[in-house]
């Protein structure tokens, strides 16, 4: 246990959790991963391919081990990095990947097969005695934390908004930018990935504009928010392109409340800032290795020091200014390795070396770290030469801080086509951007000290207001002073013998060591995207910002070849990892997609009706008053239209007025027969042809007016069939005189139908409408008002039953509705709808599925008038006239009363493997008395003929014989009367 | 399998082991492009790599594969893993059942484990019409020997119980046609395990080679131009999925293709939830299909981004269709984040269906077209198309998939989509 | 690409709009026109119609491998498809 020290993030105030069953304290503002170390924790999970024990390594969103379970199952939270949970009273976290528990795991018996294991394994065996045998248990043993069984997340928000620009990342550089832009009275958004804005500052011990950072940060916060600017922190930038980028905000470092904003900027600016690197030597994943930023963070935000007794080991400058500080802050310094040779470190850092090395610490340059040493934690670290000039030798220690430098965080840069070049100064890569909108500055672009940072992010704020249209004078720079050039050597991994590679890391999370990757180029995975997809390298939580540009360069060293002629991997979005909670917002359940209600949805609501989604819409399928189920309400249902008459809400079909004088030529091309020879006040039943012959929608065109059409559209063609009328008037139809309109919801529809259906319309219409309904035929159209409203009767029927259509303005529906209720006439629902059409052999979607000719559907005739509509060339395609093509034949049980399926496949003897035809649609005919259908036939085979019904999904086969597709009242008489 | 590639087993790990260093050896780099080839197979992807190994394995001949960048650098890594023979129309099913049958077996005849992981592909069904077309489908299947099982809403919640069937659902969830034997392979190893094997039979695997045009000596093609040089070839085969839109330009054949892009993503990984592959879709753009994959990551796709590209940079709008139908189904994975999202292009037909046939010349062929279920197909097509470039004549289960069928009418339309590639 | 900007609109997010077909240039039988595609790597000639806006339906022309949009007009200018 580590004595607490003073930390700057923390409150007085204290609270408790507990880890893998145990109590701990922390303070607020504490996160998991600095709570556990304060308590002296330092195991916090296991990898999963080796089961070795690891701790937490880094302080960020990077961390690679230390992912920890939230809450118990079954609202677990799975993989929440413990660098970023912020802790509340009473949390309950568990560790990953170890059975029973983390100290004493079965699974780590895997560590014995550990040579096995390497790059490429899973290939090369498990062939025996098939995958299928061993999946499950591997599936179980990889993973990391159990399947949430449930999600309690609160409902996350969702913004919109504008800006002039944004500035991603609000530490020096960001913070610098957004002010530049502010100034020049530019709308500024600044988010900050961390619960509090400043960045790297928050550690610098150099001076800015005179003042100590922190104080310099605090201002700047300050005028940031007089400008109006909107900072934002615990906010990613998580995807987008040019114009539109998404902001993820996150404050509890877990899966919880959250907002997902898109942001349309005009100019954005990644300041993003750059991930610290680590190194490769033996065991350098054992708990109790850091990263040297993370040992600098837990102490001062959190007052934890990582280790008593700590060796650093990096290759760059900053290590000594680190160490004074961890020094200060009460840590032995055992050992500074630099890799370097000492002609290459600066002379302010051979100062406090040699400052630390008369307190007795070891001072190396060109040095590293060999080995780390213990068992389940740092005991000691194995230090030598990089030359090998001399022999390693042993120190002991609790702790071993590393840094190799910082690969600048160009995810978001090198999106859209983004470059990226090597840069040699800081060995990494930096964002290579020609774009105008898009401008990285600060460390993510490669500057390493402070000064260039300040000064990159003036440039680009003022570029990106500039890009805005907001110019202003160009701001000065911030002096910055203090904070030396790091002078960073690039160094990746420790020397090591092919035995001990299998225990040096690249990639913890993943397992991925040098020899995974020496063996991997051994067996030809040569270049970088190989390698990744061969061992995983970079797959990871901490997507590739820990491990990834290590691994590369290790490929290069392995090639001999340069890092950057390596290149590294494809960054793929998103940025940063978001929930697919965020994502979703609230489109699920319910609330999926927004539902379409006609003006009588309440009516059926409330009077028992069942709704059923067609499309978006919502339609009833049947009234609870008919009966418990479809079957039995629909028979009931549909006796009643042909015995007496019915009621059905028609809204959802679709109306699409089409005027003007070529308003009829139109037509004529958009339909297989002509609408220009309906007369006025008359209308058609019309098909549409897709443009390669294939029926794609029918309904009736009611001719209103000399120059206006009404054409009624099926209910799920709606939007697709006034798109396809809209793009031949504005292509080839640009220069007619046509406008069309969707007045799909200016008009409630009413089909009234049965016997009784003339006398009920007209006792509810009333004396006005007498004539008119009296001396309509069928398919003729009257239009008129009722209590001032327009309503058109169109008299046409689905059903066979003489029927009316009443198209009423929508404020009339429900009036006119209970009025027909009143008069006697029951409403029905789809389910009915279905029997009666069926019943007269008339088309629905599962006969124009997109596959069917008009030809096959029994319109041959109307394709041999010849009229040259869209889609009527390529209907005389060969394989269209082939006898084994469908035709829409009926079909009935041999027996009378079998019952068969929509969906069954029919053959011509009760074994063939090959269908000649299949059954679209059947219902029980309550006016027949037996089961009738519709099915598509080949048209070789003769009406009467017999056919096996095969159903093998549902059972019940059965036989057929081919009739008529009209079932009901052949030659329409009813209709008619 | 000959040749100097050490057999895969677990006793080979084992020699290898104290063998150390050397035991392994390149699965097919370090081969030289000669100067003539029997057959130039232009596109190391899924689809050649195989046709090039049944070529050199049935028929004897000596083939180059010419790959432009990478082995199995396109859509063969970048698909979403899912194997299944569940087709509507039988010049479909038939083949697509052959491949299945191959991929019950191809781990033991390519030595390379491609884990064939049969755990079901479950069609979800919202009301009456969708159980009937999904009925119509599994009943042609079954009537070819093909298994599917229609569930309904019981059978599926036991046989999928992740799945949120019940509560306050938009678009209710009715039943399933489900294919047990249908499930997931694991991608690259596809394209691995073929570039391997069919190295072991003598073909040359080269990458970085790019082929930019054909050399004809009067009207008959005499070999490729690559950026390596000039290659001669008796016979050439196009295999190039998403840039077969380009061949067409570059021969002058305009084909019936427009080229769309189509992502996927993955999250964090978690211990198994999801134990096979649940496809949705919804009215309103909705299209979602989901598993797990055996490292735990949450895999998903959906729908085309929805118009021409070779970006491979998905529409942040068309993940949200995606996720939006991941957490409609399970609302409990809601807390998971995406790491990763990835796109392919893929070579659309008019019909949603292949070509595989000769082309333009005498002895120029292409094996494309497969649209985004080119992955699936990939035994049986290599093994289709070997034949087609070595004898001239595709075998009967690929006769449907003549480039002529669009001028005659023959469309194999599955889905009905007619001539739109990206019609919702 | 995350935008098209409508002659009539003005930029507006990508999802507002859909893609309907790329305009062949390869002949113009019916067959042609309705079947088959000349494809480039540069330039991409498309339909689109402003679905979720004015439903003004836009010829556009763009380069497939950078989303950059070239030309963004109305379709009826054109005449034919």
């Amino acid at each position: 246990m580590t004595t607490r020290r003073k930390g700057a993030r923390l409150s007085p105030e204290t609270l408790g959790f507990t880890f893998d069953g145990r109590s701990y304290s922390a303070q607020v503002g504490d996160t998991a991963a600095s709570a556990l170390l304060a308590a002296g924790v330092r195991a916090m999970g296991r990898s999963v391919k080796y089961r070795r024990l690891r701790g937490v390594m880094t302080a960020g969103p990077e961390e690679p081990n230390a992912l920890l379970t939230v809450g118990a199952k079954p609202a677990n939270v799975p993989n929440v990095p413990a660098t970023q949970l912020k802790l509340r009273d009473g949390l309950v976290l568990e560790s990953q990947n170890r059975w029973p528990t983390l100290r004493f795991d079965l699974t780590a018996l895997l560590k014995l097969g550990s040579a096995y294991f390497g790059a490429g394994f899973y290939y090369k065996t498990f062939i025996w005695p098939k995958w299928r045998f061993w999946e499950g248990l591997i599936r179980r043993l990889a993973g990391l934390g159990a399947a949430p069984g449930r999600s309690d997340l609160p409902a996350p928000s969702y913004e919109h908004t504008h800006c002039d620009v944004l500035v991603a990342g609000a530490g020096a550089a960001g913070l610098a930018a957004a002010l530049a832009a502010a100034r020049t009275g530019a709308s500024v958004v600044l988010a900050e990935r961390e619960p509090s804005v400043g960045g790297e500052l928050e550690f610098e011990t150099a001076r800015v504009e005179g003042r100590s950072a922190g104080e310099w940060t605090c201002a700047a916060l300050g005028e940031l928010t007089r400008l109006g600017a909107r900072v934002l922190t615990d906010t990613t930038l998580v995807a987008g392109s040019t114009g539109e980028m998404v902001l993820h905000t996150e404050p509890a470092g877990m899966p919880g409340s959250a907002r997902l904003m898109k942001v349309r900027p005009q100019a954005l600016v990644l300041a993003t800032g750059a991930v610290e690197r680590f190194m490769a030597f033996v065991d350098n994943d054992r708990p109790g290795v850091f990263l040297l930023g993370a040992a600098e963070r837990y102490l001062a935000r959190y007052g934890v020091a990582v280790g008593q007794r700590i060796v650093l080991f990096a290759n760059h400058d900053r290590v000594y200014a680190a160490a004074a500080r961890l020094a200060a802050g009460g840590l032995q310094i055992v050992a500074i390795v630099d890799t370097r040779v000492s002609g290459a470190v600066d002379a302010q850092s051979r100062e406090i070396a040699a400052d630390f090395a008369a307190r007795g610490t070891l001072c190396l340059a060109g040095h590293a770290v060999f080995a780390a040493l213990g068992g389940d934690a740092v005991t000691g670290a194995l230090i030598g030469p990089t030359d090998g000039s001399a022999a390693a030798q042993t120190v002991r220690c609790d702790a071993i801080a590393v840094s190799g430098g910082w690969g600048p965080a160009i995810h978001a840069a090198v999106q859209e086509g983004g470059l990226k070049r090597y840069d040699e100064t800081v060995s990494a890569f930096v964002a290579h951007d020609a774009s105008q909108w898009r401008i990285t500055a600060g460390s993510a672009n490669g500057a390493m000290q402070l000064g260039v940072v300040l000064k990159q992010g003036v440039e680009a704020g003022v570029a990106a207001a500039k890009h805005a249209g907001h110019r202003g004078p160009l701001a000065a720079v911030p002096a910055a002073s203090g904070d030396p050039a790091p002078h960073l050597e690039a160094y990746w991994r420790a020397p090591a013998d092919e035995r001990q590679e299998k225990n040096q890391f690249v990639d913890p999370q993943n397992d991925v060591t040098v020899a995974d990757l020496r063996a991997t180029l051994a067996e030809g995975f040569i270049d970088i995207e190989h390698v990744k997809r061969y061992t995983a390298l970079g797959f990871g939580t901490d997507q590739a910002k820990l491990g990834g540009q290590l691994g590369a360069a290790i490929v290069a060293e392995l090639r001999g070849e340069t890092v950057p002629a390596v290149g590294t991997s494809r960054l793929r979005p998103p940025f940063h990892p978001v929930t697919l909670r965020s994502i979703a917002g609230h489109r699920f359940g319910a609330y999926l997609r927004p539902a379409r209600v006609t003006p009588l949805h309440d009516w059926h609501v409330a009077n028992g009706a069942v709704m059923e989604a067609m499309g978006l819409w919502m339609r009833p399928r049947f009234y609870l008053a008919n009966g418990g189920n479809p079957t039995d309400a629909g028979i009931v249902e549909a006796g009643r239209v042909r015995t007496k008459g019915g009621i059905v809400d028609g809204s959802t079909l679709g109306k699409i007025e089409v005027a003007g004088p070529d308003a009829a030529a139109f037509l004529d091309a958009m339909y297989l027969s002509k609408a220009s020879t309906i007369k006025v006040g008359r209308s058609k039943y019309m098909v549409n042809l897709r443009e390669d012959g294939i029926v794609l929608d029918d309904g009736i065109v009611l001719r209103m007016a000399e120059d206006r059409f009404l054409a009624t559209v099926s209910t799920g063609h709606a939007d697709h069939m006034l798109s396809h009328f809209e793009h031949y008037r504005e292509t080839e139809w640009s220069a007619a005189r046509i406008t069309l309109t969707d007045v799909t919801d200016a008009w409630a529809v009413i089909v009234v139908a049965g016997p009784e259906s003339r006398a009920v319309l007209t006792s509810v219409l009333g004396s006005p409408w007498h004539d008119a309904l009296a001396g309509l035929r069928h398919m003729d159209v009257t239009a008129g008002q009722h209590e001032g409203h327009d309503v058109t009767v169109l008299r046409a029927s689905f059903s066979g039953e003489l029927a009316f259509e009443l198209h009423c303005r929508p404020v009339l529906a429900v009036g006119l509705w209970e009025a027909l209720v009143g008069a006697g006439l029951a409403p029905y629902g789809l389910e009915a709808l279905d029997i009666l059409r069926l019943e007269k052999g008339y088309l629905v979607s599962s006969e124009m599925d997109g596959q069917t000719t008009p030809i096959d559907l029994g319109m041959g005739s109307l394709v041999a008038l010849g009229n040259p509509c869209v889609g009527r060339a390529l209907l005389d395609r060969p394989a269209f006239h082939e006898s084994h093509r469908g035709r829409l034949v009926g079909v009935r049980s041999t027996d009378g009363k079998s019952p068969f399926l929509g969906g069954a496949q029919l053959t011509q003897d009760a074994v063939s493997a090959v269908p000649v035809g299949y059954i679209t649609s059947s219902a029980y005919s309550p006016a027949l008395g037996e089961w009738i259908g519709l099915a598509l036939v080949a048209r070789a085979v003769p009406e009467g003929n017999m056919l096996y019904v095969r159903d093998p999904l549902r059972g019940g086969d059965t036989t057929v014989k081919v009739v008529s597709p009209v079932h009901y009242d052949p030659k329409s008489e009813r209709m008619k009367s | 399998m000959k040749g100097p590639m050490p057999h895969y087993s677990a006793l080979a790990l084992l020699r290898a082991r104290f063998q150390g260093a050397g035991f392994w050896k390149p699965l097919w780099t370090g081969r030289t492009l000669q100067d003539a080839y029997d057959v130039v197979v232009v596109g190391a992807g899924g689809h050649g790599l195989a046709t090039a190994y049944h070529l050199a394995r049935d028929y004897g001949l000596k083939v180059a594969v010419l790959e432009r960048r990478l082995v199995g650098y396109g859509n063969v890594g970048r698909n979403t893993t899912i194997v299944r023979s569940n087709y509507l129309l039988p010049e479909n099913h038939y083949f697509y059942e052959d491949s299945l049958r191959r991929w019950e077996k191809l781990s033991s005849v390519l030595n390379y484990n491609v884990m064939y992981s049969p755990r079901g592909v479950v069609d979800l069904c919202l009301n009456d019409g969708d159980m009937i077309a999904a009925a119509r489908r599994g009943n042609a299947m079954r009537l070819a020997g093909i298994d599917s099982e229609l569930m309904e809403l019981e059978a599926l919640e036991r046989f999928a119980p992740e799945l949120a069937t019940r509560g306050n659902r938009r678009f209710p969830i009715v039943g399933a046609l489900v294919q047990r034997r249908g499930g997931t392979v694991r991608h690259d190893a596809v394209a691995w395990g073929y570039a391997r094997a069919a190295t072991a039979f003598g073909a040359d695997i080269i990458e970085n080679c790019d082929v930019q045009g054909l050399r004809t000596e009067a009207g008959v093609v005499i070999g490729v131009e690559t950026t390596r040089g000039f290659v001669k070839a008796n016979r050439v085969l196009f295999a190039t999925a998403g840039h077969t839109g380009m061949v067409g330009t570059m021969i002058g054949l305009p084909l019936p293709i427009e080229t769309h892009l189509l992502q996927a993503m993955v999250t964090e990984p978690i211990k198994p939830l999801i134990n096979s592959v649940l496809i949705y879709g919804h009215p309103g753009h909705g299209e979602t299909y989901i598993l797990q994959s055996d490292r735990g990551g949450i895999v998903m796709g959906g729908h085309l981004d929805g118009f021409p590209s070779y970006t491979r940079e998905g529409q942040w709008h068309r993940l949200e269709d995606v996720v939006q139908g991941a957490v409609d189904m399970l609302p409990q994975i809601g807390g998971l984040r995406i790491l990763r999202q990835w796109a392919g292009t893929n070579d659309m037909t008019m019909d949603g269906s292949p070509i595989m046939d000769r082309i333009k010349y005498d002895n120029v062929f292409l094996n494309a077209g497969w649209c985004y279920g080119g992955f699936k197909t990939i035994p049986a097509s290599g093994a289709a198309c070997a034949q087609l470039v070595a004898t001239g004549t595709a075998p009967d289960i690929a006769r449907g998939f003549r480039l002529s069928r669009f001028a005659t009418g023959h469309m194999l339309d599955e889905r009905g989509d007619g001539p739109f590639p990206v019609r919702l | 690409m995350s935008r098209l900007i409508c002659p009539f609109c003005g930029p507006r997010e990508l999802r507002e709009f859909e893609f309907h077909k790329t305009l062949p240039n390869a002949g113009h039988t019916p067959f042609e026109q309705v079947y088959l595609r000349v494809d480039s790597l540069t330039l991409s000639v498309e339909h689109w119609q402003h679905i979720a806006g004015c439903r003004a339906w836009l010829h556009i022309e763009r380069n497939p491998s950078t989303g950059e949009v070239l030309v963004c007009r109305l379709a009826r200018s054109e005449g034919v498809s």
